[in-house]
């Protein structure tokens, strides 16, 4: 921040928030610096710096919340928010004068590069760069899309119960989207990265790397056939990323939804909710990961927690008022997509652990099924687990071996039951970087899977239904 | 809060932008009041109540565009808005299609501010979401759980500045609720959802909310697949939004130009079934997409992009007119100051048919009647391939007897909407988004 508001006036702001009363109060104050470049037709279209500075000031009243929120970070400003949260909170006065504390982060986030101190030059040059190359690779390739994205984050947040919290968070990202046409059939292909780190993100990826994968992948789809639909074995390989963790079993472990009875684990503790090889945690403290941080947006600090354990249920992500409501600490998942938005529970890298197994084995040992080597979005129905996901790049296995690429695959299955035909777990390790929407709010994520076998999804392509009782399909085009 | 006329600040930012050196500048501002309110179990959850505001200065300088935004309008950073604008045109693309619209000779008349959602008070909004809920809970005893019963408003003015000749602002409010459940039958949870948006205060019904998210959790309960066929499909006006939604990007004029639209070269031509008309129409009176202007300046207006069936035009921002040859058809759309305008859609939707829903399943021994699709935003709008999970209901010899879920549903979208053979004459808006009931021959269902 240019200057942070002087501690004084926050406890100022805090008093008055919690004028009528109320058990906990917050203040959340943001800056967020971004550079957005963007390259389409062949040229850089748009180039966009912002600064978005705001305050969000919570009031907490046993089960309601009052939020308010301002771009107006005078200390009249900040007063004027507070009055208006505490005149909707409405408690019963509880607090006492507040000692701020400074919070000690349990990780360092080193970055090599700051953004701020990159030359915007040296960002158009990677966006250029990856924008050529893609070009360059294939006459059937009609139209590049590249896009950088940089965000340098300050905040400041005070609490109720006496914490004060100075910190920096930065996260760069870059994605490149290729569109192949070969006569009427037009296919699209992607690949990003990005994480919490700066400049340094494309030391580990190249632009070229990046725009490499994305125009194979359309390319590919271009001969692909459609997928097969109906009930089939389906390996996912690690390079696929961690979609189906995170909607077969992210979001219904998340503490508010749990609940609320809205979440098919809810009141499954310690009962077997996944195959004995499934073990996944939520991890904010991976270094440099798309969804690491040092605190949370209420000032926990970043930490792992074992969700499912040998397929065990051991435990949920919480934020503080869910964890006040089960009467536990916070899990550190109390994230918010900015200062406009109360925190509530969210993953941060969600993952699948690695087993023992040599992946190419698994595809081996597969007689009949789909290879899923890059996923794409997903949903979840968590009340009744049901989730879907899109196959960005697929494969039909026959008799152990990879044939011929797939395209317009959807995967359709139940969480609890996903998981639990998972008959093969590899030693591999693969992450995908995204944006996981809830209740309105975006926040950085990032899941990662071993290579995992289930033994049976439901694929819904366009192609005819596999024969019940054939050794192998053919899948004949339409 | 500090009061401050973006107006006034805008004007000030592009004769800025004129001093340094911008050939043509155009500043943008929104300040908005929004209230939010979410109740369940008949108490508030979370009530949310903000001042927002920003302003986003647009600047052109040897042919390049320059971008940048602020929510500090001190006098300091908004200097330094204009400066970063200025830099940043220096490293984007030569584009001598590059213009702003002048000041127009009139503007359509749409009534976008219901004073009396200002004037309401607190408590009466609150009531309005415990009525949904209440109505919801008392529609059905299986409907255990509310997720979320919400109420929101939002009060805002849009001026628009630019050194042609645009100086104009406007004030719009709109409002509304909706509801997620689930209802609750031998350990099967369903969910359920509704919702209503509108200009006007009283056009919103929170029993017609309430009663319909209670129905639609609780005919689900019980839900199977079905197994793997083709079969008629009839998707309810819900999920014909949502399906339209993917074939909207395709229908701008930015994305014929780009070579990634599904309708490039094809105007006037028979793309979809004679029954599919669709409109963009951003002076559409009540619509919720509905303004004077567009995020430019320029006058919104009516568009029939696609007329029973046949490609009659495509939407244009000042860019891609001009671009074109065209004139903008008031379709330079920004969600915010954050952002530059893009070619969207205003009040978008599919226009009515003659036959009643009823009649639409009436004609089928057996289909899938589709009320709740999963992975939209994964569908590709530039192939128009899609796969995607579906819920909904059997319909066996015209009637709905039994729920299904876990099923995919897959095809891609032209062929879908040649497929159409029936549309209903229910046209519900979701928001700034509608269609009425549609039948569809035959589409593949992959379940079990």
């Amino acid at each position: 921040m240019t200057k942070r508001p002087p501690k004084d006036d926050l406890r100022d702001v805090l008093a008055v928030a919690l004028d009528h009363g109320g058990d906990f109060a917050d203040i959340f104050i943001q800056k967020k610096v971004t550079t957005g470049i963007g390259c389409e037709a062949n040229q850089i279209e748009r180039l966009n710096s912002g600064i978005d500075l705001g305050a969000g000031i919570r009031v907490i009243v046993g089960e309601a919340t009052a939020y308010a929120y301002t771009n107006d970070l005078r200390k009249e400003g900040l007063l004027h928010a507070a009055k208006v949260a505490s005149h909707a909170a409405r408690g019963n006065r509880t607090n006492q004068p507040v000692v701020l504390t400074a919070a000690v982060p349990g990780i360092d986030l080193p970055v090599e590069q700051r953004p701020d101190q990159v030359a915007v030059a040296d960002k158009v040059e990677q966006v250029l760069r990856a924008n050529h190359h893609a070009r360059s690779l294939d006459a059937r390739i009609k139209q590049v899309t590249v896009g950088y994205a940089d965000l340098t984050q300050e905040v400041t947040l005070v609490n109720s119960e006496g914490l004060y919290l100075e910190d920096e968070s930065i996260r760069t990202r870059f994605v490149v989207h290729a569109v192949a046409a070969d006569g009427a059939m037009i296919q699209t292909g992607y690949d990003a990265a990005g994480g919490t780190v700066g400049f340094e993100l494309f030391r580990e990826k190249a632009p070229e790397d990046l725009a490499q994968a994305a125009v194979d992948r359309a390319l590919l789809m271009l001969t692909a056939r459609p997928a097969p639909s109906g009930r089939m074995p389906v390996v996912m390989a690690g390079e696929a990323g961690g979609t189906m963790v995170h909607e077969a079993c992210g979001h219904g472990l998340e503490a508010d939804l749990v609940q609320k009875g809205l979440s098919v684990y809810a009141g499954k503790q310690g009962q077997q909710v996944a195959s004995p090889l499934v073990t996944v945690v939520d991890d904010a403290t991976l270094p440099g990961k798309y969804g690491t941080f040092r605190f949370d947006d209420e000032g926990i600090p970043g930490q792992k927690t074992v969700l499912i354990e040998k397929g065990v249920l051991r435990g949920y992500m919480y934020d503080r008022f869910t964890a006040g409501k089960d009467n536990c600490p916070s899990t550190g998942n109390g994230r918010r997509e900015s200062y406009q938005h109360k925190p509530i529970p969210r993953m941060t890298n969600t993952l699948i652990t690695p087993g023992n197994e040599d992946p190419a084995q698994i595809i081996k040992d597969t007689a009949y099924g789909l290879l899923v080597q890059k996923m794409g979005g997903g949903q979840v129905n968590t009340a009744n687990g049901d989730f879907v996901f899109d196959v960005a790049e697929g494969y039909l296995i026959e008799n152990g071996e990879v044939k011929h690429a797939v395209r317009g695959a959807t995967l359709t299955g139940n969480g609890p039951e996903a998981l639990k035909v998972v008959d093969r777990v590899g030693r591999d390790l693969g992450f995908s970087i995204g944006t996981c929407g809830k209740d309105g709010q975006g926040v950085p994520v990032s899941d990662a899977q071993p290579t995992i076998r289930m033994a049976s999804l439901v694929v819904g392509g366009t192609g005819e239904p596999r024969q019940q009782g054939r050794a192998q399909g053919k899948i004949r085009r339409l | 809060m500090q009061q401050f006329d973006l107006r006034v600040l805008a004007r000030e930012m592009v004769d800025q932008a004129r001093t340094k050196g911008a050939v043509m500048a155009e500043a943008y501002g929104l300040e908005a009041k929004e209230l939010s309110i979410e109740v369940a179990g008949g108490q508030v959850e979370t009530m949310t109540q903000a001042e927002d505001r920003g302003l986003g200065v647009r600047v052109f300088r040897d042919d390049r565009m320059g971008y940048a935004f602020t929510t500090d309008l001190t006098r300091v950073a908004l200097q330094a808005t204009v400066d970063r604008a200025l830099a940043n045109a220096a490293w984007t693309g030569e584009d001598v299609h590059h213009r702003l619209p002048g000041k127009a000779a009139a503007y359509p008349r749409v009534d976008t501010l219901d004073q009396v959602i200002g004037q309401t008070s607190i408590e009466a909004k609150i009531e309005l979401a415990k009525t949904v809920e209440a109505t919801a809970k008392a529609a059905d005893p299986r409907v255990k759980i509310t997720e979320r019963s919400a109420y929101q408003d939002s009060e805002y003015t849009v001026s628009v500045v630019n050194s042609a000749g645009v100086d104009v602002a406007y004030r719009g409010a709109y409002l509304g609720v909706y509801i997620y459940l689930v209802a609750e039958e031998n350990g099967d949870n369903q969910t359920g959802f509704a919702m209503a948006y509108s200009r006007r205060l009283a056009g919103i019904d929170p029993v017609k909310v309430g009663r319909e998210a209670a129905a639609k959790a609780v005919r689900m309960l019980g839900a199977k697949p079905v197994a793997t066929r083709r079969m008629p499909v009839v998707c309810d006006p819900f999920v014909t939004t949502q399906l339209l939604g993917i074939l909207a990007p395709g229908l701008t004029a930015e994305a014929v130009q780009k070579g990634k639209s599904l309708f490039a070269g094809k105007t006037g031509q028979m793309v979809v079934s004679p029954l599919i008309s669709l409109i963009d129409d951003g002076c559409l009176d009540g619509g919720i997409g509905s303004a004077p202007f567009d995020g430019e300046g320029v006058p919104t207006s009516r568009t029939v992009l696609i007329g029973q069936g046949r490609l009659n035009a495509f939407l244009h921002n000042t860019y891609t007119a001009t671009k074109a040859g065209q004139v903008s058809t008031g379709n330079g759309v920004r969600g915010s100051f954050k952002g530059t305008p893009e070619v969207g859609t205003t009040n978008f939707f599919l226009e009515a048919g003659a036959q009643s829903p009823e009649q639409l399943l009436g004609q089928i021994s057996e289909g899938l009647y589709v009320t709740e699709l999963m992975g939209v935003h994964t569908a590709n709008p530039i192939s128009g391939d899609f796969s995607l999970g579906a819920a909904g209901l059997l319909i066996e010899n015209g009637q709905l007897t039994r729920a299904v879920r876990g099923v995919a549903i897959a095809g891609n979208l032209l062929t879908m909407l040649n497929a159409v053979d029936g549309v209903g004459n229910d046209l519900t808006f979701f928001s700034s988004r509608g269609a009425p009931t549609v039948r569809l021959k035959e589409l593949p269902v992959s379940g079990t």
